[in-house]
């Protein structure tokens, strides 16, 4: 939405021309600019600088919902609200499961069963919606080569022997799992920015990266100066993208997908 | 009707005639110049050329010119007049007793109060409280007011807040059956989880620019919702803190938002609440937990609250406050939203004391009073 040409949000060819000498361009540009600013590049008044400034805002703004009608679009369809981990008391706890829409983050010491949950959920939302499951494609970024299809089929075949007991099911389960391997920051945050299409077409429900901090560890040496601001300035661009397609993608009419986030440790 | 003759005007003679001889001739004229010049060039006192200047204005004015100087009387008014509003302005009360106290009664309205703290410790979960209890019933001491929510992290959960409202439902039946008057059945009837859920306007912000437009366009949202007392931005910074090259840029734009918020918690008499996160300060060896955006906007907010841990315990610090003292209360979040915590007082003072060891000790000055 940020890059939305002025041109499109309903203001006049001519004045677009105008600012674009300027370089104001898109919608950020001139929503960042101060009133002062803005009589002097459009050559306008006051009042029709304010009007300008509303008309833009209108074109960007998000649209109202109230909390009733968002408790509604849940109550409908209960199934695309959470996705349960068929732990009892952590889905009881977590009002039913991990939440659809946005993002979670597992966090603990190394070997106490991060990755081990990762896989586990990843073979759930591929599970049919009648089973407890979103029934979708999961895309796997994997980071610290942790992933190993072995297990997933392990732990498919002695949580449901039934369903998984023909060959045609346990070939079909691991192929709706899309596993990328990223070993670099910059490399898991390209794969993020480029997620969109391929949530469209392969109809994702959960997105798992295991683990944003690995990486970042890695590269970033906190004790060098500016370093640390830099990698909270990566973080916190990777969470903003991933809450913004977990929403997208909640709407129940369209696909659903869930962000799913691990990190070994708290970052600070 | 600047032209009109000085002399047309209902002047005292001996003025008028002071004035021609001065060769003041139209009304622009003597308009043009402040009360002391007037004073000096025609030879009579300071209150009498004010007198002057008003009879002219006053003239102008039901001659029907333009009323120029209109909105600024509307800006103006005594420390008594305020007194007197203040005192018939309602709180919205917080749910825990012990952070009403120090608020002075709860969220102020017409002002801007900012929540800061740690990931986790209770900021967005005060905010969902808040949106519930603006909503109280005028006779349950409420503000029957409505609710707008921005929320630029995507943290808020509808779920949740079901349950801070049946929660709040349940407390106010349990008041009406204590004392049954018939107001109290007839407003709790109005009083339903569907009625508080439609009152909570939501707003998603992705990025700052929506934020910006969001804020831009309240004004004309307020005017068809008149009955909102309450706009949650949580949080302000989430958006500020990345792709941001330009530090000063963000300074001004921060700056710009909280002096609109400012202008539109005063229009509309309603309350404000920002939350804010966390960072990390390096002060040559040591680090110490300050809120986000840094030094100039911690001028922005008129109250600015904290909350952080302390062993198990959490604890609500009013940092920054025009009316009240700062202070330390713990509170905690049950299943039924934000509350008290259940404790004697005598466990707390030393909680208090750790969590603030350079906080001035105001014990003694309030025996005093």
């Amino acid at each position: 939405m940020a890059n939305k040409k002025l041109r499109r949000a309903g203001l006049p060819q001519e004045l677009c021309e105008r600012l674009s000498r300027h370089q104001i361009v898109t919608c950020q540009d001139f929503l960042s600019l101060s009133f002062l600013e803005l009589m002097k590049l459009t050559g306008q008044s006051y009042w029709n600088v304010q009007k300008l400034l509303r008309t833009v805002s209108q074109s960007c703004a998000p649209r109202m919902q109230t909390a009733y009608e968002m408790k509604m679009k849940r109550t409908i369809n209960p199934s695309t609200a959470f996705l349960p981990t068929t732990l009892e008391d952590l889905d009881k706890i977590l009002h039913g499961g991990i939440a659809c829409g946005s993002l979670t983050e597992i966090t603990g010491p190394s070997g106490c069963g991060k990755t081990q949950f990762c896989i586990m959920m990843t073979l759930l939302a591929t599970l049919p919606t009648n089973m407890g499951g979103l029934d979708g494609a999961v895309i796997y970024i994997d980071t610290e080569s942790a992933f190993t299809a072995e297990r997933l089929i392990e732990i498919a075949q002695h949580r449901f022997p039934h369903y998984f007991a023909t060959e045609e099911k346990l070939i079909a389960m691991p192929s709706n799992v899309h596993v990328y391997r990223e070993l670099t920051c910059e490399g898991v945050l390209k794969r993020i920015q480029s997620l969109e299409e391929e949530i469209i077409s392969e109809n994702v429900k959960l997105i798992i990266v295991d683990s944003v901090a690995s990486v970042v560890r890695k590269e970033f040496d906190t004790k060098r100066q500016g370093n640390l601001k830099e990698r909270s300035n990566l973080l916190t661009k990777e969470a903003s993208i991933l809450k913004y397609l977990a929403e997208e993608f909640s709407i129940p009419s369209d696909s659903q997908s869930q962000k799913f986030l691990q990190t070994p440790e708290p970052l600070d | 009707m600047e032209q009109r003759d000085v002399g047309t005007f209902p002047l005292a003679p001996a003025w008028r005639a002071k004035l021609a001889a001065a060769g003041f001739q139209t009304a622009q004229e003597v308009l043009e110049v402040g009360p002391c010049q007037l004073s000096k060039e025609i030879g009579i006192s300071k209150e009498d050329a004010l007198e002057i200047l008003k009879v002219i204005k006053q003239e102008r004015h039901s001659d029907g010119a333009k009323p120029s100087e209109e909105p600024e009387t509307f800006r103006k008014c005594t420390a008594l007049e305020l007194l007197e509003k203040e005192q018939t302005q309602g709180f919205i009360i917080t749910f825990c007793s012990a952070l009403d106290d120090i608020l002075g009664g709860g969220v102020q309205l017409t002002k801007i109060t900012e929540i800061c703290g740690v990931p986790g410790v209770g900021k967005t979960q005060l905010c969902m409280q808040l949106v519930v209890d603006v909503q109280i019933p005028e006779c349950f001491g409420g503000l029957a007011g409505e609710a707008i929510f921005i929320d630029t992290e995507g943290s808020f959960m509808v779920d949740r807040v079901v349950d801070i409202a049946e929660a709040c439902i349940h407390h106010c039946r349990l008041i009406a059956e204590m004392h049954p008057e018939e107001d109290h059945q007839i407003a709790l009837e109005t009083f339903s989880l569907e009625n508080i859920l439609s009152h909570i306007y939501y707003f998603r912000c992705h990025d700052y620019m929506e934020l910006l437009a969001q804020i831009y366009l309240l004004p004309d949202f307020l005017s068809g919702h008149s009955k909102v007392q309450l706009i949650v931005i949580d949080g302000i910074a989430f958006p500020f803190r990345h792709d941001f090259e330009d530090l000063s840029l963000r300074t001004r734009l921060l700056n710009g938002l909280a002096q609109q918020l400012i202008c539109i918690a005063n229009d509309h008499t309603l309350a404000v609440v920002l939350t804010n996160q966390m960072t990390t300060r390096f002060e040559q060896s040591r680090s110490s937990l300050v809120p986000a955006l840094g030094e100039s906007w911690g001028h922005a907010a008129t109250i600015r609250l904290i909350l952080h841990w302390n062993n198990k315990q959490r604890l609500a610090v009013l940092y920054k406050s025009p009316s009240q003292k700062e202070s330390t209360v713990p509170f905690c979040i049950t299943s039924h939203g934000f509350r008290d915590v259940q404790l004697s007082h005598s466990n707390l003072i030393p909680a208090e004391n750790e969590a603030n060891p350079r906080k001035r000790p105001r014990i003694e000055q309030v025996e005093e009073q």
